[in-house]
């Protein structure tokens, strides 16, 4: 083991473009996912098992299904988060194994959808807000609502709190006044 | 921070019986399940967890089959994660702002009970961040939680700091109370004038009438002496209570721990002196009378009134409520239009600030145009908001003022036709128009009262919570000067600036008097933290570091510190000449002691040569010294005072190879003599030294002498061979 850490310090494995040609993801026994990384271009290279890897998206907000970074789990012990290779469109694979990758990535990127504000209330200059979520109730506190509520070109907002968390509102239209209104000035 | 949450009745009923010799060590709430909130419990033994949610066992794992524990942050949540019987299993997702540190102590005690058998229950120094009352965050850096603190408390503290400037406090108040008075007795006077000398034409009384208008006038003297006194009189207590303030503020930051300053934000810390210093001495010299009086004058006013005529009194206040509600509810549009102007502006400001910083870079890629217009949009936001603010509100104040000024109509209508009857005199209408003023006075206040109050109990809060907090590393006894030799051991030390997350691991070393020592490692294995360990500016989490057989804690900081020499990678130089801050350590130093230093540096060259030579002016707003020069200049700071122990950490940018070399000769010229620790970059640097320390990821790697490691073939092997093949590189 020694060895190999310092064999990781100075060479990382190269990153692979993963197709179906090369790659299957399954799910894991744990329930999260595997992947079979076979290497059709060097035949001398055996096939890889990775018992469990993390999809990362590469643009999380503009294009999450496109440019997925697959990566080893960055723990103490091996490989130290490596990546194995970028996924370019979700789309190249087949129904299963999206259906299965999407819920993994939805899973990592935790963004529940905002339905109903019930209260906004500033306090010392914290936000404190009483939520109905596609999670259930929620109540999150904000700080610095000026850099903590980000608004995109195609009209989503995301509000982040103080605890990591962010919530989305998908479209801003089908929020019902009496909510909007309670927002409206952050925006 | 709390590890061992207390869990609902109905769950502990679905926990199954403790094996024998099986002991409870965590319990944490987890707080998401399939994409939904969830009050759940896991509770950690030393044999197993428990995953139990609404009175339902949901998950048993048994410890012995697990490996790898670890947390995962994720977008959103974190995730807690083991390996059972080598397949890679998520326990439980949580909260990560709330609960990652505590998982993260649960992964540390879990790798202590797996790899060595060790099952001692962790604990947290890690502050509290929520309130233990409702769950809510603290106001950041403090202690404070804005619906439970006490209010009494923090007032009562107050009062205790104002000693010896409470009768100066007292006197703003003593003095409006006589104003207050005189703003009576004034219109009781007219009064007379009116009734007595005025109406009735009354000639013969012309002395009598020539004494009430000298009354009025000493009246009015009196008035303008006491408020000369006053505004004198507070602008001393005003300027003192900030002084005071400010300068108990400041030592007390001077004396805290670096740890506990690190904490903290250079600009929090700057808002505290300045910012809240302010709010709460304006409050208690300005506001607070003002307001004192002002209850009181309404108060006094309306009880003149009713005594007066009560039937009259009534048409003052049929105009308030309306103008109450009217504020009342104009005030969120207000505040809500104010904030939107204010997020305007702080956008233009914010894309001027980014624009004109980075004015290369704009001009470099010909985005000139792109940055006027994104200005112009910005601006013209802005002055857009600014605009139709100012419109309305000053469509609607006058019309606020109209709407109060009503009461006064229907004074001087009904007091008029009483006049006329014969049932009221002139003169007493007259001082009761000027009464009723002074009840408008305080309404039109209302809005901002609430705010004030608000913005002084907090900046007061921030105040005190700094001044209440404990430095965390102590001087333990008052131990003596006592000059240092320089032989340094460290004896399995183990740190860590949270105590879940070790950055250093079992660092063994010992380091005789005069010997060099170079540390190498890639960034952020530790290197400045074991510097950081060695000066005492942390103390360690385990283990002891001796100086001369003495531990460091055993020693006053001061004392410590006077006897080191310390080039931090980021040369600060303060503002003032080049002298003033090579002397800094040493402010009594003579010029031979400073040029001295300066020839030791390789500084001394430039230096002459500058055009004020040692006179020459650094810092902000200064003459600029290249990277090199202010690197020099740093370096005969740490030796003016002639150190025993030197520490280097060697700047990380690149350097042209002539001032490289002018740093190194420094470098080789000063450690003669003294124990030096170099934090080294390029490798070359290490020449000379005596041991070389391989850091990785907090362990000792390596440590020996250059031949040694080079032997070994392990890190640092591959590190000086890798600089080799850059160095033939760039040399090609």
């Amino acid at each position: 083991m020694e060895d190999m850490e310092l064999e990781n310090l100075f060479e990382r494995r190269e990153s692979v473009r993963l197709t179906p040609e090369n790659a299957v993801f399954t799910r894991s026994e744990g329930g999260l996912i595997s992947l079979r990384l076979s290497h059709p271009e060097a035949p001398e290279k055996e096939e890889e098992f990775f018992e469990r890897v993390i999809p990362l998206r590469g643009f999380p907000i503009t294009d999450p299904e496109q440019f997925i970074s697959v990566r080893e789990p960055d723990t103490k012990e091996k490989g130290r988060g490596a990546e194995i290779g970028i996924i370019y469109d979700l789309a190249e694979f087949d129904e299963a194994q999206q259906t299965l990758l999407r819920s993994e990535l939805d899973r990592h990127y935790f963004t529940p959808e905002l339905l109903k504000i019930y209260s906004v209330k500033e306090k010392f200059g914290y936000l404190y807000f009483e939520t109905e979520t596609s999670a259930g109730k929620t109540s999150f506190v904000m700080n610095n609502p000026y850099s903590n509520f980000r608004s995109f070109e195609d009209d989503r907002i995301f509000l982040y709190d103080i605890d990591g968390n962010c919530f989305q509102i998908s479209d801003p239209s089908k929020l019902d006044k009496a909510s909007y209104k309670r927002i409206e000035i952050y925006l | 921070m709390k590890l061992y949450y207390a869990l609902p009745a109905d769950d502990k009923k679905a926990l199954p019986p403790l094996l024998p010799g099986e002991k409870k060590m965590y319990c944490l709430p987890y707080n998401y399940e399939d994409a939904r909130n969830v009050n759940g419990f896991m509770l950690f033994t030393n044999r197993r967890i428990f995953k139990l949610r609404d009175g339902a066992l949901l998950d048993t794992w048994d410890v012995s089959r697990m490996s790898s524990f670890s947390v995962e942050k994720m977008f959103g949540c974190s995730g807690l994660y083991a390996k059972v019987d080598g397949i890679t299993t998520c326990l439980c997702l949580f909260n990560s702002g709330r609960n990652l540190p505590r998982y993260s102590v649960i992964v540390s005690s879990y790798e202590n009970i797996t790899q060595r058998g060790d099952d001692r229950v962790l604990v947290s120094n890690e502050p509290e961040r929520f309130c233990p009352k409702c769950g809510r965050p603290f106001i950041k850096h403090t202690k404070l939680c804005p619906f439970c603190q006490s209010k009494g408390k923090i007032y009562k503290k107050l009062w205790g700091m104002t000693r010896g400037l409470r009768l100066m406090l007292l006197f703003p108040l003593v003095a409006a109370i006589i104003s207050l008075v005189l703003r009576f007795v004034v219109p009781a006077i007219q009064r007379v004038a009116i009734d007595r000398y005025i109406i009735p034409r009354n000639i013969d009384g012309l002395q009598g009438f020539i004494l009430v208008i000298l009354a009025i006038i000493g009246c009015d003297l009196f008035a303008r002496f006491i408020s000369v006194i006053q505004s004198r009189i507070s602008a001393t207590s005003a300027n003192r209570f900030t002084l005071m303030l400010r300068s108990i503020l400041f030592e007390k930051i001077q004396s805290l721990s670096i740890a506990s300053i690190h904490k903290k934000s250079t600009g929090d810390l700057m808002g505290r002196i300045n910012n809240d210093v302010n709010v709460v001495q304006n409050f208690i010299t300005n506001l607070l009378p003002s307001y004192l009086t002002q209850i009181l004058s309404f108060i006094l006013a309306l009880v003149i009134l009713i005594y007066m005529n009560p039937l009259l009194c009534l048409f003052v206040f049929i105009p308030i409520p309306f103008a109450v509600v009217f504020i009342l509810l104009f005030r969120k549009t207000m505040s809500r239009r104010n904030i939107r102007a204010w997020v305007l502006a702080r956008r233009t400001n914010a894309q001027l600030q980014d624009t004109l910083d980075g004015i290369r870079v704009v001009k470099t890629y010909g985005n000139e145009e792109a940055a006027v217009r994104d200005f112009t949009t910005n601006t013209g936001n802005q002055s857009r908001q600014d605009e139709s603010n100012a419109k309305l509100f000053d469509t609607v104040f006058p019309f606020v003022g109209f709407v109060l000024r009503l009461g006064s109509y229907l004074i001087t209508l009904f007091g008029n036709l009483w006049v006329f009857h014969g049932t009221m005199q002139v003169g007493e209408l007259s001082q009761f128009g000027s009464y009723s003023g002074i009840i408008y006075e305080p309404i039109m206040q209302i809005t901002s009262i609430p705010r004030n109050i608000s913005a002084f109990s907090t900046s007061l809060g921030k105040i005190l919570e700094l001044l209440e907090e404990d430095p965390d590393v102590y001087d333990y006894s008052s131990p003596d000067y006592k000059r240092l030799e320089g032989h340094v051991s460290i004896r399995d030390v183990t740190f860590g600036y949270d105590s879940y997350n070790p950055v250093l691991e079992h660092i063994n070393l010992e380091v005789n008097q005069g010997e060099m020592i170079g540390i190498v490692g890639h960034s952020g294995c530790g290197k400045t933290t074991l510097i950081n360990l060695i000066m005492r500016l942390y103390d360690v989490t385990e283990g002891s570091i001796l100086i001369d057989g003495v531990d460091v804690r055993a020693m006053s900081q001061n004392s410590l510190r006077t006897q080191m020499g310390v080039v931090l990678q980021e040369t600060h130089l303060f503002s003032g000449s080049i002298r003033d801050n090579i002397r800094y350590a040493m402010p009594n130093a003579s010029n031979e002691e400073v040029v001295r230093a300066a020839k030791l540096a390789n500084a001394h060259d430039f230096i002459v040569r500058l055009p004020e030579g040692y006179n020459t002016m650094v810092g902000e707003k200064g003459y600029s010294l290249s990277g090199g020069e202010r690197q020099r200049v740093a370096i005969a700071r740490a030796l003016i005072h002639n150190p025993r122990i030197l520490i280097l950490d060697e700047a990380t940018a690149a350097l042209d190879t002539e001032t490289e070399k002018l740093i190194q000769d420094a470098i080789d010229r000063v450690i003669t003599g003294r124990t030096t620790f170099v934090i080294a970059h390029r490798l070359s640097t290490l020449r000379n030294a005596d041991k070389i320390l391989v850091l990785d990821h907090g362990k000792m790697a390596e440590f020996g002498t250059h031949k040694e490691l080079l032997d070994m073939q392990g890190i640092y092997y591959k590190l000086v061979m890798s600089q080799v093949r850059q160095q033939q590189e760039s040399g090609k």
